[in-house]
C-alpha cells in the first residue's frame, strides 16, 4: 500500500496524521493481545499483512510493543520469584534494558513507489509498470524479488513469467524461475513446484545448492517425496547439505511413515558434525506418538542424551512434545509437569535433587591442565604474562595453604565509578574477612603506587587482611586468577562482575568450553550491589546443573521459553519434570 | 489496496480524497479480513475495477518443456563425475542465480576453492574473484577509451601543418623519470652509509594467512617507495627474513629484478644481534608507553604484520621476550579517535616516521593516519586541561572520608 509521493511532502507527516493511523493501529494491538493471550496462531495473522512499508513498520513496532508487555509481565513475576542468576536465561536482557534510551523510530527511506500487483496483469499493464520503474537492475528481477520478499500470490507470478516468456520467445531466466518456485513452495502449491521440478529437469543438467533446497522443501510433501531424496544426492556431490536440508528430507519421510529412512538421514547429519535443527528432533518425537515400539523409544532417549552431551535445550514446543510421548508410552505411567527448581537444587513438583554443578574429579583434572596450557600459557607466554612472573606466581599458590575466594582486585575497585577505588576494594575484604575466609586479593603493580584513587593506607590494610600477589602492568591478571581458583579446589570462588568470555574462548574445543561453562556458573560470586557503602550482596550461586538428566525413572529436562531471549552464556530456568508413577 | 499510478499527474488533487476514504477503508477491510480471511483487493482503479480477462498463464511452460537441453557449460557430461567440473557447473549456475561470482575461472583458482574448509570462506573467495574480475573489466575499457583519446589527438597534431612548428629552444632533454631515479638512487646509497637505520621485523610470517602475507608485501612495497622519495631517507633493513620463506618469495616475484638492486638491507639475522639492545625501540600499538619525541639515535623497529583476524599483543610479546623498550604513537593525545583500530598499515607508519623525522611536528605527522579513523585533532591545551581536571576531580573526592559520594555534594563542592 505505498503511495504515489508527488503529492506528499514527507512521509513523516503521513506517519504522524493520527487520523489515518490510529484506528487500524488500535485495532491490530488488540488482535496481538488476543493473540499472545493464548491463539498461537501467527500463520491466520501474518495473512493479513499488506505489502506495505509503512503498515508492516507500524506493525512491528506493535508487535515490539506487545511483546514487551508480555515480557514486562514476565520480568514482574521474575523479580516477584526473587531469582535472577547471572546466568540465567533474560538476565542479561533485563541489564540491557535497564539502561537503555528509548530512541525514536525513524522511518527508513522509500526506495520505489511501484507497488506490487494484487492480481494477475496483462502483458500491457507488465510493460506500463516497467516504464514506471527506474532503478538500475533488470524490472523483471527487481520486481520477483519484491514478490518473493512480500510473499505475492503465485497467479500473480505467473503472469509476470508468462510475460517475459512471451517477450523472450518462451525462455525464462533461471533466477527467476528460483524466485517463482520459492513463492510456490512458500504458498504450498506442490502441482506448480512438481511443474516446475519437470522444467528444471528438462533444461538444466545440475542445479545449484538453493534450488535444490527449495524443491526439496516443496517435493516432500507430494507423492514424489523419494525424488527429495535423490535431490539432496546431487547436493552431496557439490557440497554437505545443510541441516536444513537434512531436515526437510527427515519430515518428508516420517510423513510418509518410512521410519528406517529418516533415522538413516539422521544417523548422516551427525556424521557430517552437524547440529540437527531443534524442529528436526521434535519430529521424531511428534511421530513417535503413535509408534508403539521399542527400538523407537530407545532411539528418542538416545536423542535426549544428545541433548545433554551438547547442552542444548529444547524449545518450549519441542518441551510440549517430549511430554506428550512421554505420557503416550503404554504401561509406564509416565506424568509430566513443567515446573522450576529450587535454591536448593530440588525440583519444586516431584522433590528429586538435580545433579550438582561440581566436576568430577577427572574433569575438574582436565580443566586445570586446559587452563593452563591454553589460556595462560597459549603457545607464547609472553602475551598474557613473562615466565618468570608465571613462576613466581606458581611458587607463591603452592606456598599458600589452599584460599576460600579469590578475588579480582582491579574488577572490584572499579565497580562503582564515583567511588574511591581502594576503599572499595577494602570494604569487601574486610566484610569478606570477618567471616573467617582465607582470602586472596590480584592486582597489578600499579595499585601499589600512591596516586588519589589508590590510597596506600587501605591498600596496606588489604594487605593484612589478604593474601596478595601483584602481577605487571602489561600482564592479563585474569587468567591468574582462574589458575589460583581451580589450584585451591573444589571449595574455592572466586570475585569479579567478569563474564570470563575472551578466556573460554581461547579453550580449545566446544567439550572443554562447556566444562569452563559449568565450573564458572559453581564457582563465580558476582557482586549485585548498585551503590557503594552498603554491605556487599552476592548473586545467588547455583548449585545444580542445568542439563538435560535422568535417573531412570525420572527425567528433568531444562527448555527455552518462546518469548525469552536467552544469551548464549545463560542457561534456562524453566524444566519440564518427568517422572512414573509407582 | 492501490492507488493506481496511472493517477500520478492528478495525484496531487486526489490525494486529500483518497487519504481520507483510505483511512476508513483501511480499518474496514482490515476488519473483513479479519473475519473473513479473504484477500479482498479494494482499488481505487477507474479500469480494473471489472475484473481483468483471464491471462494466459500457463503457455510458456510448455515452450520451456519442450525445448531441448541447454548445456549451460562446456563441459561434456561424461565427465559429470570429476568434482573440478562439478563445482565449476555450480558456479555458472550461480552466476545464473544473480549471485556475485566470476564469469571465467582457471583451473587454480577452482582448485584453491575445492581447498575452502568452509561455504563462508568459499563464498568470500568467489565474491573476491568477482570483484577482482569487475575491476580488471572496468580498467579496460578505461584504457581503450584513454587510447582511443591519444589516437584522436595525434590525428589533430598531424593536421597541423609542419610550418606552425617554430624552432624551439630547450634547455634539457625529457629525461626527467630517469633523472630523478638517477637522483633517488644516490640518495639511498647516501641513506645506507650514513642513514639512520629503521627496523622492518619479518618475524610474522606464520602468524599470517596467505591473503595477509600479500597485503603485507604490498604495504612493504609501499613503505620503500615512500622512503625512496624522501628528502632524508631510512636506511631500511629488513631483520628476520628467512632466506626461502613465503615473504621472500612474495617479495621476489613482486619486485622481479629490482630486488637485488634495492638500496635495503635484508639479512636473515635479528634485529638485538645488528644494533645494541638499548638503543632498540619497538613501535607496537599494544605498548604501554606513548612516544613523545623522535629520537635520531635510536631505531624504531615496525612489525611488518597485518593482522586481520585478531591477535593481539603478538608484537608486544615478541618485544618482551627480548627485553627491548616499547613505544605506541601518541594518537589519543593528538587525534579525537573515532573507529577502527590504532594499528596502522606500514606505508601510513613510515610516512608519519619520516614526517617526524624532518620537521618534529605531531601535528604535521599525524597528517597521514587516515581521516575516516578520527574526528579532528584536539587541541594539545584541551588535553592537558581535561588531565588537570581530571587531577582536580580526584582531589575532591578525597575530600571525602568514606560512604556514599552523592551528586549534590559534589557539585557544591566544585562550585
Amino acid at each position: 500500500m505505498t503511495f504515489c509521493l508527488s503529492g506528499v511532502g514527507s512521509f513523516t507527516k503521513l506517519w504522524k496524521s493520527k487520523s489515518v493511523w490510529l484506528g487500524p493501529g488500535h485495532s491490530y494491538l488488540c488482535l496481538f493481545l488476543t493473540e499472545f493471550c493464548g491463539i498461537r496462531n501467527h500463520q491466520r495473522w501474518f495473512s493479513l499483512k499488506k505489502t506495505c512499508l509503512q503498515n508492516t513498520k507500524s506493525i512491528n513496532l506493535l508487535i515490539a510493543k506487545a511483546r514487551h508487555l508480555k515480557k514486562d509481565e514476565d520480568s514482574s513475576k521474575h523479580v516477584s520469584s526473587g531469582f535472577s542468576g547471572l546466568f540465567s536465561a533474560g538476565a542479561a536482557k533485563k541489564r540491557s534494558q535497564m539502561n537503555r534510551q528509548n530512541k525514536d523510530h525513524e522511518l527508513p527511506p522509500v526506495k520505489n513507489t511501484i507497488q506490487l500487483p494484487t492480481k494477475p496483469l496483462r502483458s500491457e499493464d507488465w510493460d506500463k509498470l516497467k516504464e514506471d520503474f527506474k532503478g538500475k537492475v533488470s524490472f523483471e528481477s527487481w520486481i520477483s524479488s519484491q514478490m518473493a520478499h512480500h510473499h505475492s500470490s503465485v497467479d500473480v507470478a505467473k503472469s509476470l513469467l508468462a510475460w517475459v516468456a512471451s517477450k523472450n520467445n518462451g525462455i525464462v531466466g533461471y533466477d527467476l524461475l528460483v524466485k517463482y518456485l520459492y513463492l510456490c513452495v512458500f504458498h504450498k502449491q506442490t502441482s506448480e513446484v512438481i511443474d516446475i521440478y519437470e522444467i528444471m529437469k528438462a533444461r538444466y543438467k545440475n542445479l545449484e545448492p538453493g534450488a535444490y533446497t527449495l524443491l526439496i522443501r516443496g517435493l516432500i510433501h507430494s507423492d514424489r517425496w523419494g525424488e527429495a531424496l535423490l535431490l539432496l544426492e546431487d547436493i552431496k556431490k557439490i557440497m554437505i547439505p545443510s541441516r536444513k536440508n537434512y531436515d526437510d528430507c527427515i519430515q518428508g519421510a516420517l510423513l510418509h511413515q518410512d521410519v528406517d529412512i529418516a533415522w538413516n538421514l539422521y544417523q548422516e547429519l551427525l556424521s557430517h558434525n552437524l547440529i540437527p535443527m531443534l524442529e528436526t528432533l521434535k519430529a521424531f518425537f511428534d511421530f513417535g506418538k503413535d509408534i508403539k515400539d521399542d527400538h523407537y523409544s530407545n532411539k528418542l532417549l538416545d536423542i535426549l542424551l544428545y541433548l545433554r552431551n551438547n547442552q542444548l535445550y529444547p524449545g518450549e514446543s519441542f518441551a510440549h512434545s517430549i511430554k506428550t510421548w512421554f505420557e503416550s508410552v503404554p504401561g509406564q505411567q509416565w506424568k509430566g509437569q513443567f515446573t522450576t527448581i529450587q535454591k536448593s537444587g530440588q525440583c519444586s513438583s516431584c522433590g528429586k535433587t538435580i545433579e550438582s554443578i561440581e566436576l568430577s574429579p577427572e574433569e575438574y583434572e582436565f580443566l586445570t591442565g586446559k587452563i593452563m596450557k591454553d589460556v595462560i600459557d597459549g603457545g607464547d607466554q609472553y602475551k598474557k604474562t613473562t615466565p618468570w612472573e608465571l613462576k613466581t606466581f606458581e611458587k607463591f599458590v603452592k606456598s599458600c595453604p589452599p584460599f576460600d575466594i579469590v578475588i579480582d582486585g582491579l574488577n572490584v575497585a572499579k565497580m562503582f565509578p564515583k567511588a574511591r577505588e581502594s576503599q572499595v576494594l577494602l570494604e569487601l575484604v574486610s566484610q569478606l574477612a570477618k567471616q573467617n575466609l582465607r582470602l586472596l586479593v590480584l592486582g597489578r603493580k600499579h595499585m601499589l603506587k600512591k596516586s588519589s584513587r589508590w590510597r596506600k593506607d587501605e591498600m596496606e590494610m588489604v594487605q593484612k587482611q589478604a593474601s596478595c600477589f601483584f602481577a605487571d602492568d602489561i600482564s592479563k591478571d585474569d587468567p591468574f586468577l582462574l589458575y589460583a581458583t581451580l589450584h585451591s579446589g573444589n571449595h574455592c570462588k572466586f570475585v569479579t562482575k567478569d563474564l570470563m568470555r575472551d578466556h573460554k574462548a581461547c579453550l580449545p574445543d566446544a567439550k572443554t568450553q562447556r566444562l569452563f561453562f559449568k565450573w564458572q556458573q559453581g564457582h563465580q560470586l558476582a557482586i549485585r550491589n548498585k551503590f557503594p557503602g552498603s554491605k556487599m550482596i552476592f548473586q545467588h550461586i547455583l548449585i545444580y546443573n542445568t542439563v538435560v538428566q535422568t535417573t531412570g525413572d525420572s527425567w528433568h529436562i531444562p527448555y527455552d521459553e518462546d518469548l525469552v531471549e536467552r544469551y548464549s552464556y545463560e542457561v534456562p530456568t524453566k524444566w519440564l519434570c518427568l517422572h512414573q508413577k509407582t | 489496496m492501490s492507488i493506481s499510478i496511472t493517477l500520478s499527474p492528478f495525484a496531487r488533487f486526489l490525494m486529500p480524497f483518497t487519504l481520507q476514504r483510505k483511512s476508513k477503508n483501511l480499518y474496514s477491510t482490515i476488519l473483513q479480513r479479519y473475519m473473513s480471511s479473504k484477500i479482498l483487493s479494494v482499488s481505487y482503479h477507474k479500469e480494473s475495477t471489472s475484473s481483468p480477462q483471464q491471462v494466459e498463464l500457463d503457455g510458456w511452460k510448455a515452450t520451456m518443456k519442450s525445448r531441448v537441453q541447454e548445456d549451460v557449460s562446456p563441459v561434456s557430461s561424461n565427465d559429470h563425475e570429476d568434482p573440478l567440473a562439478a563445482t565449476r557447473e555450480l558456479i555458472e549456475m550461480w552466476r545464473l542465480l544473480g549471485k556475485e561470482v566470476p564469469e571465467h575461472i582457471t583451473e587454480d583458482e577452482l582448485k584453491i576453492i575445492m581447498e575452502c574448509p568452509s561455504k563462508s570462506s568459499r563464498k568470500k573467495y568467489l565474491k573476491y574473484l568477482y570483484v577482482k574480475e569487475k575491476l580488471k573489466k572496468a580498467s579496460k575499457i578505461k584504457k581503450e577509451m584513454k587510447a582511443a583519446a591519444r589516437e584522436e589527438f595525434k590525428k589533430k597534431l598531424l593536421e597541423t601543418s609542419e610550418a606552425d612548428k617554430q624552432q624551439q629552444n630547450f634547455l634539457f632533454l625529457r629525461l626527467w623519470d630517469r633523472n630523478m631515479n638517477m637522483a633517488m638512487g644516490w640518495k639511498g646509497a647516501q641513506a645506507m652509509q650514513f642513514g639512520q637505520p629503521l627496523v622492518f621485523d619479518m618475524a610474522y610470517e606464520n602468524y599470517m594467512k596467505r591473503k595477509e602475507l600479500q597485503n603485507a608485501v604490498s604495504q612493504l612495497l609501499e613503505s620503500e617507495g615512500w622512503n625512496r622519495k624522501d628528502v632524508d631517507p631510512f636506511h631500511i633493513y629488513f631483520c628476520n627474513l628467512k632466506p626461502d620463506g613465503a615473504y621472500q618469495r612474495e617479495l621476489i616475484t613482486r619486485y622481479g629484478e629490482k630486488w637485488d638492486k634495492l638500496l635495503i638491507t635484508t639479512t636473515e639475522k635479528s634485529y638485538v644481534d645488528l644494533f645494541p639492545k638499548d638503543s632498540i625501540i619497538y613501535l607496537t600499538a599494544d605498548s604501554p608507553n606513548v612516544m613523545t619525541t623522535f629520537q635520531h639515535d635510536k631505531i624504531y623497529i615496525v612489525g611488518s604484520f597485518v593482522d586481520r583476524h585478531m591477535q593481539p599483543g603478538t608484537s608486544l610479546a615478541n618485544a618482551k621476550r627480548l627485553k627491548l623498550a616499547t613505544e605506541c604513537l601518541p594518537l589519543d593525545k593528538y587525534l579525537q579517535w573515532d573507529i577502527g583500530t590504532k594499528n596502522l598499515t606500514l606505508d601510513q607508519m613510515i610516512r608519519i616516521l619520516l614526517c617526524l623525522k624532518n620537521t618534529g611536528s605531531w601535528e604535521e605527522a599525524l597528517k597521514f593516519v587516515p581521516r575516516r579513523k578520527h574526528a579532528g585533532y584536539l587541541e594539545i591545551s584541551q588535553y592537558s586541561q581535561e588531565f588537570i581536571n581530571r587531577i582536580k576531580k580526584a582531589k575532591t573526592f578525597n575530600l571525602f572520608s568514606k560512604g556514599s559520594l552523592n551528586v549534590h555534594t559534589q557539585k557544591k563542592c566544585l562550585k
